[in-house]
């Protein structure tokens, strides 16, 4: 087992930047996923760990060692694969064994090993099939055993879960965290489902356009999102984000208005466009929001669809009269929609004309210019140290 | 002209029930011929046509059974072309020595025993092993050095890559005489180097002087064949080996070309029956003794005197040479077939 550590890691293809100096480090025996959308450079970011490419500029270094220039056979990771990358010509025993046999481990040994890594994957009695002859959750195990057969020091798993159904999805995401807590192996997990990075990370370190946005622990992620993209990507259904300005006596809206002093939010002036961000289950119809400690003041309007999920309703409000008939894919998009989630039991149907609230300690603000987060949370504002004086926001 | 019911209703001028929209007309009345004509009959008549008429109407029903004789007629066709030569040869070998005049289908007389001659009045075996070393060596040659090249043409990215392709392509393009003045003079120069090796210095009568140039004449066919095939492997296999604990060299012997098994039987037998059956080189390379790496050529050619030619053992000896090929082929075929039309159906 060993720490991982990324020193500005940058991967050019000609023009293009694929990854732009990342630099990141990962525990011991720590679970980080990778996280972002398709093209952010996660997966680029994973290959230059494994060595299967090269990085332009940086480092990469796995314990203490400056493992570089390293062939990807002599840095001790092993790696699970998106498309299992079983070797079809190979049977399950072959596959798992493959690289001890390179490794001219004596074939006691690597007998030993191979049952041992099948049993903890339960594939027992599937030694001898070809992979064809199995489904896409025992292929997967395959790969997985084949990963820790050789008990390596760092374990890659570029997306392992994207090529199966759903509900083996959620079996394996299960599976995976029991497999971690068992070998408490450094695992380094790279996937674009926001569920599975919040499900099973220590920490999720969340890439967009080659760049690192955050890395912190799942939940820290979810509630004080560094910029305008985090807090969009991580949840689902995403943050509602809604654009306005900053004024004397608060935020000021299409809409509606929030009220707070201005003065107390750090890197933000008078006059800055500021963007509203708050999640779904933080939007409160007025009747139902009396245990909330500090809330908006009431906001307009009108229902228009109803998604019940079963163990809770989505609500689509629309805010002001233009925005009817003008239903945009994206919530999250407009700035005259929100997106409320409540209790199945909440008396409330479509087309109704309703109160809602939003729960100030729940409020995010960014700057609309560089996306970068202000505040979170408008209940307890920090106190501006004297002597600084409002300055424009760093870009 | 063909409908006999527009004549009759052309000559149907008078009457009462001249009118086209009246009701329908009783059949019997005012009819040129009495209305006893079956052509009146409401549905589309059986026309009396010739044979080949009726078999035109009968293709354009069932234009299965044209396809299905079309096909037997070619496959009749192509069979016969390839294996009369063969049968002819045959009747040839049997003919005895003296006798080789009008065979057409059957043998003038009956001597199998010119396939035992055959090895007493030359070493024809040893031509045959010279041949098959040469055809082994060869394909051996052609394929290590065509894996790396598909290797890097198929799956690596590099500036230059398409030109590079094609300029090896273009390299089988030549004529082989055109590389054969130059080849010979350097087979024939002495170089000491060489004295451990073959005695006097040159490649002339020695296995490198027909492997090098055939090697090199059939790599650019199995480069591309290769090409296409590595290329085809997922990028993950190669990964998947290389974090395992391969090279990239050990990923693609121990990966990239177990599953390209079809394209790499195709590549080498290909080479292997072209350099078996090459005549330009093998005939100009070596001074045609069977001690000097002369090739099954040279032997078919030793039954060639200066006053008689024995026909009938060259056939022998061409049946005999065909084997070797004939057995690798059947043995490699299905491969092969899978090969040649992997291509063809890319996923």
């Amino acid at each position: 087992m060993a720490r991982v550590r990324l020193e500005n890691i940058t991967k050019r293809y000609g023009d293009e930047t694929a990854v732009d100096d990342i630099s990141l480090e990962v525990e011991d025996g720590e679970f980080v996923t990778f996280v972002g959308p398709s093209g952010c450079g996660k997966s680029t970011t994973m290959e230059t760990v494994a060595g299967l490419t090269q990085p332009t500029e940086g480092r990469v270094y796995i314990g203490d060692d400056d493992v570089t220039d390293l062939a990807p056979k002599d840095r001790g990771v092993a790696m699970v694969f998106q498309n299992i990358a079983l070797f079809p010509h190979m049977d399950v025993y072959e596959n798992i064994s493959f690289g001890l046999r390179l490794r001219k481990y004596d074939d006691e040994e690597v007998r030993r090993r191979v049952e041992q890594a099948a049993d903890i994957v339960q594939l027992e009695g599937m030694l001898d099939r070809m992979p064809k002859e199995m489904s896409g959750g025992q292929q997967q195990r395959v790969g997985i055993a084949r990963a820790i057969v050789r008990n390596p020091d760092v374990f890659l798993m570029d997306e392992p879960l994207a090529n199966l159904d759903a509900k083996l999805r959620v079996h394996m995401r299960t599976e995976l965290q029991r497999l971690h807590r068992e070998l408490g192996a450094t695992v380094i997990y790279v996937t674009h489902d926001q569920a599975e990075a919040m499900t099973m990370s220590n920490r999720i370190a969340v890439l967009n356009d080659g760049k690192l946005q955050q890395i912190a622990a799942p939940l820290t992620c979810y509630n004080e999102p560094t910029n305008l993209f985090v807090a969009g990507f991580i949840g689902s259904p995403s943050m509602n984000f809604v654009e306005g300005e900053l004024v004397e006596s608060g935020l000021e809206t299409t809409n509606f208005d929030v009220e707070f002093d201005p003065s107390r939010v750090p890197d933000a002036t008078v006059g800055d466009d500021v963007t509203l961000g708050i999640r779904p289950e933080d939007v409160h119809l007025t009747e139902y929001a009396d245990s909330l400690a500090s809330s908006t003041d009431p906001i307009d309007a009108r229902t228009d669809v109803l998604e019940p999920m079963g163990d809770e309703v989505f609500v689509y409000l629309l805010l002001s009269e233009a925005a009817a008939g003008s239903m945009e894919q994206d919530p999250a998009a407009s700035p005259n929609q929100l997106l409320m989630s409540v209790t199945p039991d909440t008396d409330i149907e479509a087309n109704q004309d309703v109160d809602v609230v939003l729960d100030r300690s729940k409020v995010h603000l960014f700057d609309t210019a560089t996306g970068n987060a202000l505040v979170h949370g408008l209940t307890d504002l920090p106190e501006r140290e004297p002597g600084t004086t409002p300055t424009e926001a760093d870009s | 002209m063909s409908d006999p019911r527009d004549s009759t209703d052309s000559n149907d001028t008078g009457g009462i029930d001249d009118a086209g929209d009246g009701p329908p007309r009783d059949p019997t009345l005012r009819r040129p011929d009495g209305g006893t004509s079956v052509l009146e009959d409401d549905r589309d008549a059986e026309l009396d046509r010739g044979p080949f008429q009726r078999w035109v109407a009968n293709s354009i029903s069932h234009p299965e059974r044209v396809y299905r004789a079309m096909f037997y007629v070619a496959a009749i066709f192509f069979l016969v072309t390839t294996l009369f030569p063969f049968y002819w040869l045959l009747m040839v070998a049997l003919t005895p020595e003296g006798q080789l005049q009008d065979i057409v289908f059957t043998p003038n007389g009956f001597n199998p025993g010119a396939f035992v001659e055959v090895f007493q009045v030359i070493p024809f075996h040893v031509y045959m092993f010279n041949s098959f070393v040469i055809a082994l060596a060869s394909t051996v040659v052609v394929l290590v050095i065509a894996s790396l090249a598909g290797y890097a043409f198929g799956r690596l990215e590099f500036p230059g890559r398409t030109p590079l392709m094609l300029l090896v392509l273009i390299i089988s393009f030549f004529p082989p005489a055109a590389f054969f003045i130059p080849l010979n003079d350097l087979f024939n120069t002495s170089f000491v180097f060489l004295e451990p090796i073959t005695g006097d210095g040159t490649l002339y009568n020695t296995p490198f002087a027909l492997v090098t140039p055939l090697s090199a004449i059939f790599m650019p066919l199995a480069i591309f064949i290769l090409t296409t095939f590595y290329g085809q492997i997922p990028d993950g296999l190669e990964d998947a080996a290389r974090v395992e604990g391969t090279t990239r060299l050990g990923a693609l012997f121990r990966v990239i070309i177990p599953l390209s098994a079809p394209g790499v039987a195709t590549a080498g037998v290909l080479t292997f029956i072209a350099v078996y059956n090459e005549f330009f080189f093998s005939f100009l390379m070596t001074d045609g003794q069977p001690e000097n790496w002369a090739p099954i050529l040279d032997g078919i050619l030793a039954y060639q005197g200066q006053y008689e030619v024995l026909y009938n053992l060259m056939a022998a000896a061409s049946i005999l040479g065909v084997i070797p090929v004939a057995i690798l082929v059947v043995i490699a075929q299905e491969k092969i077939v899978s090969g040649l039309t992997a291509g063809a159906l890319k996923e």
